[in-house]
């Protein structure tokens, strides 16, 4: 039993940090950011590299949050900004940006597997039973990044200015807020969280050009029934993620595959905005 | 009009080997090591004058590593192509999409992929691994040197990793072993959370898994080593290449293959002094399916030097009859279209290198065509 409540605990903290930067980007700029996937990806290769370069394993995550957040910026500057009002265009941008990042991964790494160093290998005793180390440390960390994430969006003048945008962008703009400005930093920011994340997991998963596929299938679900808030994004991935693993451990694995997907479609089929106002 | 003729007559001369391999998807990975392992075969052979006077000359076609893509590779290789022969390293599904096509163009095939077993056709020699093959010098291991008796099964969730399972469940249960749980995950799926919990909770003494080889495995063995565990550990999908890079997390992990690169033989010496001869730093680590594709090249000339023709029904006569020495051994495709084959017991050490326990000569292949027996 303790185990199943450290496996829901663990896997929601995972699905949290996973989604957190598509979130913002949504929230912010009403873009699906079909490239998060990538991104994740791109993150797995900086723990890689960080790792060939003999650093300490934990530098992977603020290095690929910083590669991140300056793609970040890049690519919301060149690509996404000149297709702002065309929303259903930008999407299908960010859709190819994804397939190019992994071409071009492909192409410096190569289709193979490469591995990162972990940062805690091995298991700590909680609760009465050896739990894998790492994972509690993500659980940890997902905590951080939530009370981090909610206080930038709280406390800051960015968050501010992001939360008006996200109520009413036109309204935002007229009393001088630079939206433009707010959105770059934004989709910076997702970026940043994207490529963290995905050096985060790599511990746990391997390294290869599509590492971060099977995560955006799941993310977007999350983030859809989460609305746009860093705490009902917490609250779904703690419900759907603990959907998943009880079916995965009472029924079968391969449903508990589908759960999260099927169970986000029976939420917003309830309740179309999700967990945003319950 | 005469060059055309000198050109056709030359096409005559040398004798033409279909290597449907897939260059594209899931095999692309390994693709590159069955290439030059074609290339080195071919290379020795023609060196030493061809067959019959004849040189050898390989079509290569990409597979795409699935059905369709093999449907057209196969598609042109025998019919626009006009090859003597296929050697084929690649994926069930691509060789099932082919055989049809074999059997309706009538050429000897050589698959040379190990697999889940009992694919017959007139038209085909096997000569690589199936699970009676494979299982066996695992689980003996587990039983009866380390006492096991409850296995933990996991797979990715297609006919290769259910079919090995299945094999390894049946074989286990014969032995007066239980098997406590069987699960598995889809092929793209990463997070092995609940499984490993529910493996961890039915406590078992032995674990054999058999994922789709890459990221599957990897994912699932760095998830096992997080949750610290340390029972013993049989895996059918990992290579030795993954093995090296893996570091730590491979450590002690069993497995059982028909190759592996420190075989101390002479003959796998020259080949890997050939191999690397020959590519130099491009030469790729050479595995359990690139080396029986370069053994594959050697078997089909020297069933064409036996049969005295490239005639296909002669020479798939002599293909059962012929006897390859190579990196691998003596090998002959002589058990239903199967081979005998040694295989042997690893272990990987804590550099991620392989270190031979145990080697089981000539195990059988079972039954697994009786109805083309011999």
């Amino acid at each position: 039993m303790a185990i199943l409540v450290l496996d829901i605990l663990t896997t929601a903290a995972i699905l949290f940090a996973v989604s957190a930067g598509l979130l913002i980007i949504l929230g912010v700029m009403k873009l699906i950011n079909f490239a998060h996937g990538a991104f994740l990806t791109v993150g797995g290769y900086m723990a890689y590299l960080n790792g060939a370069a003999g650093l300490s394993p934990w530098l992977s995550i603020p290095l690929a949050a910083g590669v991140g957040f300056l793609g970040g910026l890049v690519i919301e500057r060149v690509i996404v900004r000149p297709l702002y009002d065309r929303p259903l265009d930008a999407i299908l941008a960010t859709w190819g940006l994804g397939i190019v990042i992994g071409q071009l991964i492909t192409l410096g790494f190569g289709r193979g597997v490469q591995f990162a160093p972990n940062p805690i290998s091995g298991t700590t005793e909680l609760f009465g039973v050896d739990y894998s180390a790492y994972r509690l440390a993500v659980a940890v960390i997902a905590v951080l990044l939530v009370v981090a994430l909610s206080a930038l969006l709280k406390l800051t003048r960015f968050g501010l200015n992001a939360r008006a945008v996200i109520m009413n962008e036109r309204l935002a703009r007229g009393l001088g807020i630079d939206s433009t400005r707010v959105r770059a930093l934004t989709f910076g920011l997702g970026a940043a969280l994207a490529c963290a994340a995905g050096a985060l997991i790599t511990p746990l998963i391997s390294v290869d050009p599509n590492m971060g596929l099977p995560w955006l299938v799941n993310s977007f679900m999350l983030v859809m029934v989460a609305g746009v808030s860093f705490p009902s994004l917490l609250v779904a991935s703690l419900i759907l993620g603990g959907a998943q693993v009880v079916v995965s451990t009472y029924a079968n694995p391969i449903l508990g595959g589908m759960t999260i997907v099927v169970a986000a479609a029976l939420v917003l089929r309830i309740s179309p905005k999700g967990f945003s106002r319950a | 009009m005469g060059l055309a003729c000198a050109v056709s007559a030359q096409a005559e001369e040398t004798i033409r080997i279909g290597i449907p391999v897939g260059l594209s998807g899931a095999n692309s990975v390994v693709a590159p090591s069955v290439v030059q392992a074609s290339e080195l075969a071919v290379d020795q052979i023609n060196a030493k004058g061809g067959v019959l006077g004849r040189r050898l000359e390989l079509v290569i076609a990409d597979d795409g590593s699935g059905a369709q893509g093999a449907q057209r590779a196969y598609d042109s290789l025998v019919f626009q192509q006009k090859v003597d022969a296929i050697v084929a390293m690649e994926t069930s599904a691509a060789r099932n999409a082919g055989l049809p096509i074999v059997n309706r163009g009538k050429v000897p095939l050589i698959y040379t992929s190990f697999y889940e077993g009992r694919s017959c056709s007139p038209w085909m020699h096997i000569n690589a691994w199936v699970p009676e093959q494979q299982v066996a010098p695992i689980v003996d291991q587990f039983m009866d040197e380390m006492g096991a008796k409850k296995f933990f099964l996991i797979g990715s969730d297609y006919a290769f990793g259910r079919g090995m399972l299945e094999f390894t469940r049946e074989y286990v249960e014969s032995k007066g072993g239980t098997v406590v749980g069987e699960e598995y995950l889809p092929m793209d799926g990463s997070d092995w959370t609940a499984i490993i919990s529910q493996m961890r909770s039915a406590s078992p003494d032995a674990l054999i898994t058999s994922t789709a080889g890459g990221a599957p495995n990897v994912t699932l063995t760095k998830q096992l080593r997080a949750t610290g565990v340390d029972i013993p550990y049989g895996n059918y999908a990992i290579d030795e290449g993954t093995a090296a890079t893996m570091g730590t997390d491979a450590e002690g992990i069993y497995i059982a293959a028909s190759y592996i690169t420190g075989i101390d033989s002479a003959a796998n010496k020259a080949f890997l002094e050939a191999l690397n001869a020959k590519f130099g730093a491009k030469a790729e680590t050479p595995s359990e399916l690139s080396v029986p594709q370069y053994e594959g090249i050697l078997a089909y000339a020297a069933a064409v030097e036996k049969a005295g023709s490239t005639d296909a029904e002669k020479v798939v006569e002599a293909l059962g009859e012929v006897t390859v020495d190579g990196p691998r051994g003596s090998i002959t495709m002589n058990k239903q279209r199967h081979s005998p084959l040694t295989m042997y017991l690893g272990r990987v050490a804590a550099d991620g290198s392989v270190e031979v326990i145990k080697s089981f000569p000539d195990v059988d292949p079972g039954e697994q065509c009786p109805q083309l027996a011999g």
